[in-house]
């Protein structure tokens, strides 16, 4: 048993408290609070004047996968031989070596969910995992937790301008979408009749058909939101909308809509027409609409060690600090399906927690500790 | 047009720091700093209490204007990659005043940057440096040519590798460097014996480095990259400066002694190639221990110009100096760029560049409430 004593804590689930008390035991949250009696057999830690919040879960990364400074030999980002590559798993291509993990250990990220980038219509499935670990397969939380789909100008490019084929516009994409979705559902009735040869594609998007994992889909400008949308209403399947670049300008209708949204990389620049409108009031103006969202860095095009100054900017542009810090952990857990094992410091979750020098979004505070499962990720 | 900010907390970089400073702005120049000033009659006066001044943030690598934003191939002229020595070519006449990034300029309180070729040629072309407001580019620049641009590491050798032309090798882009240098020479050897020749522009400018009148800004990464800049430079005695620098903490001393000025960054942004493996904020905090001047730089768009002050504040949290961090983004880049009679640094006499923070600029959560060039306010933030 490890008792952590003194602290100003953010539980998330509930108001900060003064002067609190976090109690853990075998991997697990025992208490929260301030009246905690701690048995006499327990490691006192004290942290007096250190803040003490739930490790960041990172909604959108490409953490392990993505090459970066280890050059193209490592780069698996993009399935990028077809449009359609549903049957793939980021799985894997993670590393758990790369060091995207230690940099996301380091500001105190202890899960994200990674996997294939925005190239493809169906870019295969993506996987939520704890940041510390040798071996993939027991780093994961939920796999698959979504099948990655695209919208907007990266499909149409890695496709129709480079390799001239479909798709080559947005009305290509959407309809190479919905092509699939209803093979998904011919496919799925052929299951029920038994009759269904395995096709490791079309399960997956029988998945998404049976709302068993989202479809999660990139989509900045505010038409492509849109789009993605109205298909999700077609087929009766969830969504998740990563970017939502533009949700700022029709945040009324995606509340409406009841979809939830990942909002980054915002602390980057317009790199593409269709981030023209890229800003740090989206997250505001979704806060105000009544929409589920998280922050997101989208690892490398934000890098991840940045995550707490997205966190600080987006309430210098309005976010009240409270909607920030849940969008940047129990939010995104939701999102992610994962909220009954991480998110928040509550009794029973998983033991995943970071202790601060001083508030995250002041620029001299420092990671001194991270925590997964209970035990010391990162030592600052 | 005269205005002053009263009540103000002065940083001045070069004369420490004035609490309740009052800075009185008139005819573009500051001419009048300290406390319990008496103000002209007619001057506007702004209140600030509790607010900090510094002058205008100068980025001494910066991409704005010709790597325009959001609008693709379209607004995208920084590299002119159809030869690898372009070295007649001018940043000066890619640049639109209308791109986006101005705006981040002027939100996050810069209001001098230089602007250059990117790196995907061995020798890329001219740089000049400008204010950061205004509609005609002729009428923004403070120096029309500021250096010239050259490049080693992996950009120019993707870029001609992949035509299967030269350089596709580090040794390929040394031999392309040195050998536009020696041509260069050898015709103002011929132009100085008044042989007859045709004008080249492109040794013409070259000429202007062999004879130290501008610098050659080598883009240099790795630390390889960085010692064979300077030993290019010792071998044709030209002054060079250091852009990137990303490795320049494991050879500090060299760079210390030799007295070459690095513009560091863009270090708030992804280890996209191998070349930045390494990159973090202890190569600014090392650098400075060993005595090199050095600035921080956004290489905007790489990190938009909004956030220069944000990476000079991770600077700050790695433990460089906050004085020096400030002087990275204020007086040595003025310095590095032959401007600091004009800029850098809060002075009676100097430009009226100025910047007035909610809160301390290395915060995150920083506003900028006014940025004022050349006296007048070209931005003002919302509530503070």
């Amino acid at each position: 048993m490890l008792a952590f004593i003194h602290a100003t804590i953010y539980p998330i689930s509930s108001p900060k408290i003064e002067n609190a008390t976090l109690l853990i035991q075998d991997g697990k949250i025992l208490q929260v609070g301030q009246q905690i009696s701690i048995s006499a057999d327990a490691e006192v830690v004290d942290c007096q004047g250190q803040v003490l919040l739930p490790g960041w879960v990172d909604a959108h990364t490409h953490v392990g996968l993505w090459g970066e400074a280890e050059g193209r030999a490592s780069y698996d980002g993009n399935e990028s031989s077809g449009p359609i590559t549903a049957q793939v798993r980021g799985l894997d291509a993670v590393n758990p070596a790369h060091h995207s993990f230690a940099d996301a250990r380091s500001i105190g990220t202890t899960t994200v969910q990674t996997g294939p980038g925005s190239g493809n219509i169906l870019g295969g499935e993506l996987l939520t995992i704890k940041t510390a670990g040798t071996i993939i397969d027991r780093m994961v939380l939920r796999a698959p937790s979504g099948l990655k789909s695209a919208l907007g100008e990266n499909p149409k490019r890695f496709h129709g301008e480079v390799m001239k084929r479909m798709p080559s516009t947005r009305m290509g994409s959407a309809a190479m979408l919905r092509e699939w979705l209803i093979k998904g559902q011919e496919y799925r009735k052929k299951m029920d009749q038994g009759k269904a040869d395995p096709d490791l594609g079309l399960l997956n998007v029988v998945k998404v058909l049976n709302k068993e994992i989202p479809l999660r889909v990139h989509a900045h400008r505010a038409d492509d939101i849109v789009t993605a949308i109205r298909i999700a209403k077609e087929f009766d399947i969830c969504i998740s909308l990563e970017h939502c670049t533009e949700g700022h300008l029709i945040a009324d209708y995606l509340a409406e809509a009841g979809f939830p949204a990942c909002v980054g990389p915002t602390l980057g620049h317009r790199s593409k027409v269709e981030t023209q409108n890229l800003s740090f009031d989206t997250p505001f103006a979704l806060y105000k609409a009544g929409v589920k969202f998280a922050l997101i860095t989208d690892h490398p095009f934000v890098p991840i060690p940045f995550y707490n100054i997205v966190g600080a900017l987006a309430t210098a542009h309005g976010l009240p600090e409270e909607a920030t810090l849940r969008a940047m952990t129990l939010s995104p857990a939701e999102i992610l399906g994962v909220d009954q094992r991480v998110g928040s410091l509550d009794a029973g979750k998983d033991a995943d927690f970071v202790i601060w020098s001083g508030h995250p979004f002041k620029t001299r505070s420092r990671v001194l500790k991270t925590y997964i499962n209970g035990q010391v990720v990162y030592q600052g | 047009m005269k205005l002053a900010f009263i009540n103000g907390e002065l940083w001045t970089v070069s004369q420490g720091i004035v609490q309740e400073g009052t800075i009185l702005l008139e005819n573009g120049k500051i001419t009048a700093m300290g406390q319990n000033l008496v103000l002209p009659a007619d001057a506007k006066v702004i209140d600030i209490k509790g607010k900090i001044v510094t002058p205008g943030l100068i980025d001494s690598h910066s991409h704005v204007g010709v790597m325009e934003e959001s609008i693709g191939w379209a607004g995208d002229d920084v590299n002119e990659c159809t030869d690898p020595n372009t070295a007649q070519v001018r940043a000066l006449d890619g640049i639109n005043p209308g791109d986006k990034g101005f705006e981040d300029c002027l939100h996050g309180g810069v209001t001098t940057v230089q602007v250059g070729p990117g790196s995907g040629n061995v020798i890329g072309g001219e740089m000049l440096v400008l204010k950061t407001a205004g509609t005609i580019v002729d009428h923004m620049v403070l120096k029309p040519l500021s250096g010239l641009k050259a490049a080693l590491g992996e950009n120019p050798k993707n870029v001609y590798g992949g035509m299967k032309k030269m350089p596709s090798t580090r040794m390929g882009t040394a031999a392309v460097l040195r050998n536009a240098l020696l041509e260069a020479q050898t015709y103002g050897k011929k132009k100085a014996e008044g042989k007859e020749q045709a004008t080249d522009m492109r040794k013409e400018n070259l000429l202007k480095v062999l004879s130290r009148q501008i610098p050659l800004r080598v883009h240099a990464h790795r630390a390889d990259d960085i010692a064979t800049a300077i030993r290019i430079a010792d071998e044709f005695q030209i002054e060079i400066t250091l852009e990137h620098c990303t490795e320049g903490d494991k050879i500090a001393e060299l760079i210390a002694e030799k007295k070459i000025y690095a513009a560091v960054g863009p270090t708030l942004s992804s280890k996209s190639k191998v070349e930045l493996k390494d990159m973090g904020y202890q190569t600014p905090v090392l650098l400075n221990k060993a005595g090199v001047q050095f600035s921080i730089i956004t290489d905007h768009p790489i990190i938009p110009e909004t956030y220069l002050h944000i990476a000079a504040g991770l600077a700050v949290r790695e433990g460089l100096p906050e004085d020096t961090a400030l002087r990275a983004i204020t007086e040595v880049p003025a310095k590095m760029l032959g401007l600091y009679d004009r800029i850098g640094s809060l002075e009676v006499g100097k430009d009226a560049d100025l910047v007035v923070w909610s809160e301390d600029p290395f915060e995150f959560m920083s506003k900028v409430c006014y940025t004022v060039i050349n006296g007048e306010i070209v931005w003002q933030g919302g509530k503070q």
